[in-house]
């Protein structure tokens, strides 16, 4: 049986745009797992936040205009526009699971990666990390801390996946088709997140997606070659 | 300027009326290298500045030198609390630092043009003020080069960004712009300060010759045993000639790749294929607008309105003008094209820069760069006049400032998902910081002025040497010998 | 913020107990943080590898089932419990942010005792101490104790509760939270009481439902469970194209549902019910749809008249007759009554009204929570405002002796001012508070006797509303309790023995024997096990209890055909003084301002307005330029009964004859978070003191405000950046490509 941490998968998610309620769950689950850094109000009003997944809000229509969401986090695209234009080979992308990784020991801040992000899904520490004691107690330690001047960004929870694989490898067997679950998708109550192999045909995101006239990607005239696919709003048939 | 320029064209004497010595006269007025005047004088009139310490030397010292402080300290600061001090944010996270590494570097590429190109093309004009520009060059791409960085998130790993041996067996990203940047501005830096120093050489030679103290050791120092054989001039002109031709060549490629940060990348109003040459017009042209101010400055506090003459004047002015036609040309075709596309977020840049929060620093930029020179510098009256062209320079630096701050913050600004539009304004770090950087400048001309002739003497004399004023029948006019 | 960002702590921890005691350190400060195991773990842990304890959250009435992941004794993530029917392993962002409850940096940690009333001044004492002047108040009070807890309490400590008020003849504890009053609890229950004679809380069954019409529930941000209503409205959305469910949702502002919703009624505010009847009355009128459909409503519609009450409440009539077209003919449709309509007008009969289309529907989608499954169980139960506005009255008369809040209540910040709750406090010789952190209540307080926080707490749930099978919560310490703080069940236990008439009643040594005993009492649950020993272990083990055989649908309740008379909408305020509708609503992060002082919910930014740290008064883009405002503009609102500042944010969504506000910050104490960085007004001052025409619910919906500039801006803390040229708008194209 091959070893389960050398099998490749392309890690993929799936954002159901008609469920998801904007309900910012995927936002708190994230900064748990991550240890990402709430920021204060000063910070705020200067446009700092740092979600690494974030519920963008659009008005739509006519007025009185319709609340639309549309979750937004690091797209993990194949032909990341990030990976070349980073000078010291901190945002590379990864053969195996087909991934952008964010090497945080190795950046030096130039910044230049979220200037070529086209969805802006990349943050930088601007100062340290605020976390006053004890809330350090509830940092996880699958995960750095990054200090300031450290840019970061979703990685698919790339802790859970290297565990899992982990896990499998020990009981030798391979990664069930949703084993892997990162934290976001775990708690989204409507399940408009999914994630999954694509490869794995037997996986929720490949059953999804497979012959779905809603699925598109952002951005996809750029070439980036997102790794999460999203599913347009519905349309109710319902007669009346 | 001398009276008979005053008068309007046809009530100046014409050749014919005037006799011999009064043409010779006029010429000598209006030609630096017609005004021969003995080695002894020349000497004098440039080495006594540089040993004179007026009552102004102090106080600016202390000033520009307090400024400078504070760019250091602000930088200190910013290594502790880090980048959060600065105004950037999630959106635009490239900003003032950016906007002056590439507005300072630009300014050098002009030093550069004139002192190499305009020797090439045997440009008499450039004559007297090859130093000024020359050490312009110099100390613009050492304040620029600090920026990139200050811009650092973590500066004191900048040396990742090198090619060293290390344990991790890593390379820098070559694909990367900003790799590009380090070498051509490292590359620059280098051949920019040997070029300085190889052309500073006979003239330090000769202020170790006439001036004594402390000056004289650092001069001597400095001249590395010059002596003016024969073979040390020759050796010296293959030098030039080779440095010229090479750092012509580095010259373009270093602005073309500093605009390489931003064309190579997919954000909208960045990624266009005209900002090479673009940016390098610009760089020349706030380079010569720089020289300008710089040459005004020293020939009005150092009374040298023997070396630095109309004519020089009026040869900058027109190189001005060009370089503005130049700069509203690309300028004109980096907007035209986006405007006609109509892509949804490139039109979003072009209406941010013109009508929304961008519309300030847009329109000054268009006045100073575009508008003020095409209605000013046709005219050899303006060209001449130093209080005008001290103004109009002043007013382009602005603009080639505000140029490069709209391109870095304002474009950045606007990003493909609408939700993710954002404003920056700068604080009080990056002001502190670009002011301190402006300030090193001077500050470093206002020392070395004191340190080194600020005159490339030996050229002077060479061109007066070669220039001579011939009679044809009953004019006189310049020739010069091959 | 006193310190700061730029500093980096240096932390050492000790091991098991895990105190953590921060030193700032100033020279060459290190940017790690040593976490030390422990010297000899417990058996079932291995370092490096996460242990999950099942327990319950406690951040809202809901009762999700949740697992928490500990690591060398340190809970680090919680997740929902997947094997939980409320939730199926799902959890809502309030629910997320439990473990900054745990380790809130301004806990108390231990009991303090407050010499000054609002001096903040609290002086450290010992357990010993805090339970001897506690028995001697208790023991003075005697039958003028009151207790006040909010809804999250745990069964057993109610119960004990419970025992000791009915021991010192005191009334009963009163469970009254701004939560559940602004999701009409009290009024729901009543409702059902009403129509299908028992008092408990509704549950609808989204999941199969194709049509729904809800009127102004807010079931994806707070209300009555957010994330089972949550997990509902994927499955709702999850069928399909062509029987994808059908979402209409009436309200005065665009809120998460109104979003998600296929057909939003922007109705004035108080007209949901009216609504509801008109559409009631043309069902009945218009004949159409399944004939047993038509002859319920014939005989449950009111006599409206639906053109009335279509000019009155501005929904077209031509909207209403398509509604209700829809609804008849629907398969499994459903009406949801939300809280709004229970703040004002008769909040039981405006309820009713709604569950009147479900029994004209046929109730198949329609359930009543069966209560407490065991004889020894106990469940909380919304108080009546009435209950409330009466207490006020006798503390106000001196005729209270002591008062003791456990849990989020926070009477102080959460009434309407008006009433005089902090005023009628100072005729209370004794006041203590059990909250782990320093409320608005305990800022009035003599005693704070910290309980222990959920995550390190002993308890059950009776999971209410329950949807087709009773559900009882398990709750256990995840981690050891941070801090010198005891169980309050420990603490009265301990009180009661001091006190002759209440030992008797509360023998049991410690709280855990005491919920022990309880729970035995369930008969054999879904995951087997044979002892009372096996099944209190897999009680633990998997965070709940089910009864075998498992889920059952939900059982549609009988009806009892009665008329249901809803006033014409009236509200508080002249209309020519106070031109505009308030319209107060939950966000789903805040909720009713119990999560301000958790960093991950008050930072993080609201759907709707992307704000952190703020809230805001939403002004439509019109009256705002009326107004003269525009975003970040601090404006004064006014209504009869008080006055708050808030920040504009333009919207035009929101109805231009309404101001919406949203609960949630406002904040004096609870913390640096709550009351320091963050800022926004708490609207409930502009609430004034009377109930609602039966007596169940505060009058807080049908409030008019007017508004008034003051000259000040703040700068607004959003995540969109509109100081440019971006107002959150895009055009058709970009909308149509993805949204």
């Amino acid at each position: 049986m091959a070893d389960a941490t050398q099998a490749e998968h392309k890690w993929t998610m799936v954002v159901d745009l008609d469920k998801c309620t904007g309900c910012q769950a995927c936002v708190v689950a994230c900064h748990a797992e991550n240890n990402v850094p709430i920021r204060n109000k000063s910070e705020v009003q200067a446009n700092r936040a740092q979600h690494w997944i974030r519920i963008e809000r659009y008005w739509v229509g006519d007025p009185p205009a319709r609340a639309r969401f549309l979750p937004m986090l690091c797209q993990h695209c194949n032909r990341a526009p990030c990976e070349p234009v980073c000078p010291v080979y901190a945002s590379v992308h990864s053969q195996r699971e087909h991934l952008n990784l964010q090497v945080y020991n190795r950046c030096v801040g130039t910044r230049y990666c979220n200037n070529n992000c086209p969805y802006v899904v990349r943050y930088f520490n601007f100062y340290d990390p605020y976390f006053p004691a004890p809330l350090t107690e509830q940092l996880n330690p699958d995960v750095t801390v990054r200090t300031a001047g450290i840019m970061e960004k979703c990685t698919f929870c790339i802790q859970r996946i290297n565990r899992a694989e982990q896990q499998a490898r020990s009981e030798g067997r391979d990664l069930g088709p949703d084993e892997v679950i990162p934290a976001c998708v775990q708690t989204c109550p409507p399940s408009a997140l999914l994630f999954g192999d694509l490869w794995n045909p037997e996986s929720r995101v490949a059953k999804a997606l497979a012959d779905n006239p809603r699925a598109l990607r952002v951005l996809e005239h750029l070439g980036t070659e997102p790794a999460i696919y999203y599913l347009k709003g519905g349309k109710s048939y319902v007669r009346f | 300027m001398s009276d008979s320029d005053i008068r309007a064209p046809q009530q100046r004497p014409s050749l014919g009326e005037m006799g011999l010595d009064q043409q010779a006269q006029l010429e000598r007025e209006r030609h630096l290298l017609v005004d021969a005047r003995p080695g002894r004088e020349l000497n004098a009139m440039v080495l006594e500045p540089m040993m004179r310490i007026g009552r102004a030397f102090w106080p600016a010292v202390g000033v520009l030198g307090f400024l400078v402080l504070t760019w250091w300290v602000t930088w200190g600061f910013q290594m502790w609390w880090n980048v959060g001090i600065t105004g950037l944010n999630r959106v635009v996270m490239w900003s003032l630092y950016i906007a002056n590494y590439v507005y300072l570097i630009g300014i050098a590429e002009a030093g550069t043009f004139i002192a190499a190109a305009l020797r090439l093309l045997d440009i008499d004009w450039r004559r007297p003020i090859s130093r000024i520009a020359e050490l312009l060059t110099v100390f613009c791409i050492f304040a620029s080069a600090l920026f990139p960085l200050a811009h650092l998130g973590r500066t004191w790993k900048f040396y990742w960004l090198l090619p060293y041996p290390n344990e991790r067996q890593l390379w820098p990203n070559f694909h990367s712009a900003l790799i590009w940047d380090l070498t051509a501005t490292l590359s620059y830096l280098a051949t920019s300060t040997l070029f300085f120093y190889i052309d500073l050489i006979p003239d330090a030679a000769l202020a170790r010759d006439h001036v004594h103290g402390w000056r004289r050791t650092l001069n001597s120092w400095l001249a590395l045993g010059w002596r003016g054989t024969e073979r040390q001039w020759r050796l010296l002109k293959v030098a030039q000639l080779i440095f010229s031709i090479g750092i012509l060549l580095i010259m373009p490629s270093v602005h073309t790749v500093v605009s390489y940060d931003f064309a190579m990348t997919i954000q909208p109003g960045w990624h266009s294929t005209v900002f090479g040459p673009y940016f390098v017009a610009g760089a020349i042209y706030s380079g010569v607008a720089a020289i300008i101010i710089a040459a005004i400055l020293f020939q009005r506090l150092n009374h040298w309105s023997y070396f630095i003459r109309d004519e020089h004047l009026n040869g900058l002015g027109i190189f001005l003008l060009l370089t503005s036609l130049v700069w509203d040309y690309f300028f004109f075709q980096d907007f035209i094209v986006p405007w006609y596309g109509q892509v949804p977020t490139e039109k979003q840049v072009l209406l941010t820069m013109m009508a929304g929060h961008g519309q300030l620093a847009f329109w000054l930029m268009i006045t100073a760069n575009a508008i003020i020179p095409f209605f000013t510098l046709w005219w050899r009256r303006v060209r001449t006049s130093w209080p005008a062209m001290l103004a109009i320079s002043i007013l382009i630096q602005l603009g080639l400032l505000l140029e490069r701050y709209i391109i870095v913050t304002i474009d950045l600004g606007v990003r493909e998902l609408p939700f993710n539009w954002g404003l920056y304004q700068p604080r009080a770090a990056e002001l502190i910081m670009s002011t301190g950087a402006v300030a090193f400048i001077v500050l470093g001309f206002v020392v070395f002025s004191k340190l080194i002739p600020f005159v490339v003497l030996y050229e002077v004399k060479e061109g007066q040497f070669l220039v001579q004023l011939k009679r044809i029948g009953k004019g006189l006019i310049r020739s010069k010998m091959e | 913020m006193g310190r700061r960002i730029g500093r980096r702590d240096l932390l050492k921890i000790g091991a098991a107990s895990a105190v953590a005691a921060a030193l700032s350190g100033c020279e060459f400060p290190r940017p790690w943080v040593h976490l030390e195991p422990y010297v000899r773990p417990p058996e079932e842990q291995v370092a490096g590898v996460g242990t999950w304890y099942a327990s319950t959250c406690r951040q809202c009435p809901a009762g999700c089932g949740i697992i928490v992941r500990v690591l060398n004794g340190r809970a680090v993530k919680i997740e929902g419990n997947p094997q939980h029917p409320l939730n199926e392993g799902k959890l809502c962002p309030r629910g997320q942010a439990g473990l900054q409850d745990l380790y809130n940096p301004d806990r108390l940690q231990g009991p303090v005792r407050q010499a000054e009333r609002g001096s903040r001044r609290y002086q450290a004492i010992t357990w010993e101490q805090a339970i001897d002047d506690l028995r001697a108040g208790l023991s003075r009070a005697g039958s003028s104790l009151v207790v006040w807890a909010d809804h999250t309490i745990s069964g057993h400590l109610l119960d004990l509760f419970e025992r000791l008020t009915a021991a010192l003849g005191a009334p009963p504890p009163v469970v009254f939270d701004l939560y559940t009053a602004l999701s009409g609890y009290a009024a729901l229950s009543a409702a059902d009481a009403l129509l299908f004679g028992q008092a408990r809380l509704p549950a609808y069954g989204m999941e199969e439902a194709d049509v729904v019409l809800s009127f102004g529930a807010g079931f994806l941000s707070t209300w009555l469970s957010t994330t089972h209503y949550g997990v509902a409205f994927g499955s709702f959305r999850q069928r399909p194209l062509d029987r994808r469910g059908y979402l209409v949702q009436f309200e005065p502002r665009s809120g998460l549902e109104a979003a998600k919703a296929d057909f939003w009624v922007r109705l004035r505010p108080g007209s949901e019910a009216p609504v509801a009847q008109a559409i009631a009355r043309l069902i009945a009128d218009g004949g159409v749809g399944p004939a047993d459909r038509v002859s319920r409503a014939r005989a449950w519609a009111p006599a409206v008249d639906p053109e009335a009450i279509s000019s009155a409440s501005g929904v077209p009539i031509d909207d209403l007759r398509r509604l209700a077209g829809t609804f008849a003919t629907a398969a499994r449709p459903l009406a949801i009554p939300g809280g709004a309509l229970t703040g004002h007008g008769d909040a039981v009969a405006q309820a009713a009204a709604v569950q009147v289309l479900n029994v004209i529907a046929g109730g198949a989608g329609v359930g009543i929570a069966p209560g407490p499954p065991a004889e020894g169980l106990v469940a909380p139960v919304a108080a009546p405002y009435g209950r409330v506005q009466r207490l006020v009255e006798r503390m106000r008369a001196g005729q209270v002796g002591a008062l003791l809040v456990w849990g989020a209540a926070n009477p102080a910040y959460a009434l309407p001012p008006a009433l005089g709750f902090v005023d009628a406090l100072k005729q209370v010789p004794l006041v203590v508070s059990f909250r782990p952190i320093v409320d608005e209540t305990a800022l009035w307080a003599d005693l704070v006797l910290p309980d222990r926080t959920y995550l390190e707490a002993w308890g059950y749930g009776v999971v209410e509303p329950s949807f087709g099978v009773p559900v009882v919560n398990s709750q256990q310490p995840v981690v050891q309790p941070l801090y010198n703080t005891r169980a309050t069940g420990d603490v009265l236990l301990e009180v009661a023995k001091g006190i002759p008439a209440a030992a008797a009643a509360l023998p049991w040594p410690d709280e855990l024997s005491f919920l022990r005993e309880r729970i035995a009492a369930l008969p054999p649950g879904v995951f087997g096990g044979v002892g009372e020993e096996v099944e209190w272990a897999r009680f633990l083990q998997h965070g709940f209890w089910q009864p075998r055989p498992g889920p059952g649908a939900l059982q549609a309740p009988e009806a009892r055909p009665q008329p249901v008379v809803v006033p014409a909408p009236s509200f508080q305020g002249a209309a020519g003084d106070y031109p505009f509708f308030l319209y107060i609503h939950m966000p789903v992060l805040l909720s009713d301002g119990r999560g301000a002082d958790k960093p991950w919910l008050v930072g993080s930014p609201d759907p709707m307005t992307t704000l952190m740290w703020q809230t805001c008064a939403e002004i439509e883009t019109n009256t705002a330029i009326r107004l003269g405002v525009t975003y970040g503009d601090v404006v004064r609102i006014m209504s009869p009964y008080g006055q708050v500042e808030a920040p504009v944010y333009v919207l035009n969504s929101v109805r231009p004859d309404t101001i919406a506000m949203a609960t949630g910050l406002g904040h004096s104490a609870l913390g640096r978070f709550a009351s320091q960085e963050a800022e926004g007004p708490n609207p409930m001052a502009l609430v004034g003191p009377a109930a609602d025409a039966s007596g169940t619910s505060m009058a807080w919906a049908n409030i008019r405000v007017r508004v008034e500039r003051t000259g000040r801006r703040v700068a607004l803390a959003k995540f969109e950046d509109t100081r440019g040229s971006y107002g959150g708008f895009v055009n058709q194209a970009f909308a149509d490509q993805y949204l």
